[in-house]
């Protein structure tokens, strides 16, 4: 089974995978565009960040009360006391230091290493809820294009139906029903978020499948599986790349919207849960909500950005 | 007789249902082929000729059973294509082939034209890795390509080049009969004698019988032995190309060979066709060509003419040529 599979992959990834001057052609097209490449060089920022960061930042589950709110350094805060002897508050300025360059939270944990280990979070589960979404999505579209007729028309009769139901009201369902666990709140936002990708695909397809091509392909005695597999797949696989790169920022914020109204997994620090955390601290620590608000602002931008280009890039019609 | 058949058609119609309304409510059928019947022997070019929408691609197509027939036989060797079960028919595509139009279509544009040429080894589970790959630079040199332009993809390659790499792809698994779906018409004038030279050869070479459908006379003559010219969904007249050429029996292949350019101008006078194909949909009664006939009887729009064999090997499906009035 598994060999099966790495098969399938190694043909359905060929394409791009072997032929390096298709790749090369590809990439100087995405090069023209200056956005995509700042936001590619800030995802792979990103995923060096969630990979190796950890392994240089603090602990980011440890507490120091002495330490608490922590402005980043560079800024200053006020912090007041009580004094029990005088009745007075006393008021002290507060610097941010380097051993917490971003500061620290309400229980005094570090900033960065929050930060750092919520990339990783963010992105595993942007990656993996838009993995399942694009693998069952293509499914459906080149299935429904290929096989046409009333297989066609059930398929695309349930993504209207998947479409029009309300898709957040599932999720709170789905985490009220199974706990906020992360695992979960993935495989709902992947289960749930493949309609797109199927309708596109499946337009796709249905013009490829026309394509004289394929009709060689039937001509020459080969089977479904093959045409779907290795001249159906293939050929849409820019158009999948596109969907992906355009759809992991949603999935993101997705999950972050989630954990922003406190239901997301509280034992994973992902950038929602900190923002979250952040957000009943405003007036005494900003910073703890600025701070992933500002990456989930950038990771969302730089998806976009890459998205845009790519999708420029893979479309021949288009002069770049 | 029957072991010089390669191939036989008998009778075949390929309808297309045409629907309308919210209940598709099934109003007619746009009748693509209807009723042909042809053969093509071992070693033979068949040429196809007729104008576009006149169903010779449906024809070509129907016998590969890339579309399904209505009803009618194929045979091949006897076989009835048109009956067999999925896995028989898988076998029996090796031994025809079809060459397409386009060649830019025909081509998948993410494999390289050394997979291109090699699928049909790798569906039918022809050789080993290694045996495949000769085959395929074996495949390439004898189309006049080279060997080493395997591994660039279609994109790389000119028209007449990306043609040749489909003729390849054909000849791959050693095909007797080969339908060549209008080979040439995507190409230009200077590339089509190149490819049809090809074809020629190859077909000398690897002794092929060709179902060559083509829309330009000129190109039949240059490749024909035998020439079968259609007209909305049935042959018109079929014979051999010198006889075709010498004596035309039916009006429409008057038309036609009026219209092929000439070096030598005959100071035949040019027959001109008013009109377009009719809507197979709706077809004119009668014969299917009267409304456009120069030579047209009253019985013509009353009864439908049926293919006689009129001269050894000479069919006319013509009124004038019953009634002897020729």
């Amino acid at each position: 089974m598994t060999r099966r599979l790495r098969d399938i992959a190694r043909k359905v990834g060929r394409p791009l995978y072997v032929n390096r001057r298709l790749v090369n052609y590809y990439w100087e097209r995405t090069r023209r565009n200056k956005l995509a490449v700042v936001g590619l060089a800030f995802i792979l920022f990103l995923i060096l960040l969630g990979a190796v960061g950890p392994f240089f930042t603090l602990d980011p589950t440890l507490v120091d009360f002495e330490q608490k709110n922590l402005p980043p350094v560079g800024f200053t805060t006020l912090k007041s006391v009580y004094d029990i002897e005088t009745d007075e508050l006393a008021t002290s300025e507060v610097r941010g230091i380097w051993t917490h360059p971003l500061g620290t939270d309400s229980k005094g944990r570090d900033m960065l290493a929050m930060i750092v280990s919520g990339a990783r979070v963010s992105l595993l589960v942007g990656l993996i809820a838009s993995g399942i979404a694009i693998v069952l999505g293509t499914i459906v579209g080149v299935l429904s294009a290929y096989l046409g007729g009333w297989a066609d028309n059930v398929m695309m009769r349930f993504t209207d139906i998947m479409m029009t139901f309300p898709f957040f009201l599932l999720l709170v369902l789905i985490v009220f029903i199974f706990g906020p666990r992360l695992v979960f709140i993935v495989l709902a936002i992947g289960l749930t978020g493949w309609t797109g990708t199927a309708r596109l695909v499946r337009s796709e397809s249905l013009s490829l499948r026309t394509r004289e091509f394929v009709m060689a392909a039937r001509a020459m005695g080969a089977s479904d599986g093959r045409i779907i597999f290795r001249h159906l797949v293939p050929n849409v696989v820019s158009l999948i790349i596109v969907i992906a790169t355009l759809s992991i920022p949603g999935v993101i914020l997705a999950e972050a919207a989630l954990s922003f109204i406190g239901l997301g997994d509280p034992t994973v620090a992902s950038w929602g849960i900190i923002l979250e955390a952040g957000q009943h601290s405003l007036d005494t620590a900003w910073w703890v909500a600025v701070e992933p608000g500002i990456m989930l602002f950038l990771t969302v931008l730089a998806f976009n950005f890459l998205g845009d280009g790519l999708r420029d890039a893979f479309d021949p019609k288009s002069n770049i | 007789m029957m072991s010089h058949e390669l191939l036989d058609v008998r009778d075949l119609k390929k309808y297309y249902p045409v629907t309308a309304g919210f209940l598709s409510r099934h109003i007619g059928d746009i009748k693509a082929v209807d009723g042909v019947s042809f053969h093509v022997r071992e070693h033979e070019i068949l040429g196809l000729v007729g104008e576009s929408g006149c169903g010779k691609s449906t024809l070509g197509r129907t016998i590969l059973r890339l579309e399904e027939p209505t009803s009618g036989e194929v045979l091949h060797r006897g076989t009835d294509i048109a009956k067999l079960g999925k896995r028989e028919l898988r076998e029996l595509r090796k031994e025809m082939q079809i060459i397409l139009q386009d060649p830019d279509a025909s081509l998948d544009p993410r494999m390289t034209v050394g997979d291109s040429i090699c699928e049909p080894l790798t569906i039918h589970n022809i050789g080993d890795e290694k045996e495949r790959t000769e085959r395929v630079a074996e495949l390439m040199e004898q189309v006049g390509l080279e060997a080493a332009q395997a591994t660039h993809h279609p994109h790389e390659f000119s028209g007449g080049q990306k043609q040749r790499v489909g003729i390849a792809r054909a000849l791959a698994i050693n095909p007797k009969l080969i339908i060549a779906d209008e080979p040439v018409s995507a190409l230009d004038v200077s590339i089509q004698a190149q490819i049809l030279n090809l074809m020629m050869d190859i077909q000398q070479e690897f002794g092929l019988a060709y179902l060559f459908i083509a829309h330009d006379l000129s190109v039949i003559k240059h490749m024909a032995h035998r020439v079968a010219v259609m007209y909305l969904g049935k042959i018109a007249e079929l014979a051999s190309k010198p006889e075709l050429f010498q004596n035309p029996l039916h009006p429409y292949t008057e038309a036609l060979l009026s219209a092929v350019p000439s070096v030598k101008p005959k100071g035949k006078e040019r027959i001109l066709l008013h009109g377009d194909v009719p809507s197979p949909l709706n077809p004119p009664p009668g014969c299917h060509f009267h409304p456009r006939c120069h030579r047209v009887l009253p019985s013509c729009s009353r009864k439908e003419p049926e293919l006689a064999e009129i001269s050894q090997g000479h069919f006319v499906a013509c009124h004038l040529c019953d009634a002897g009035d020729l």
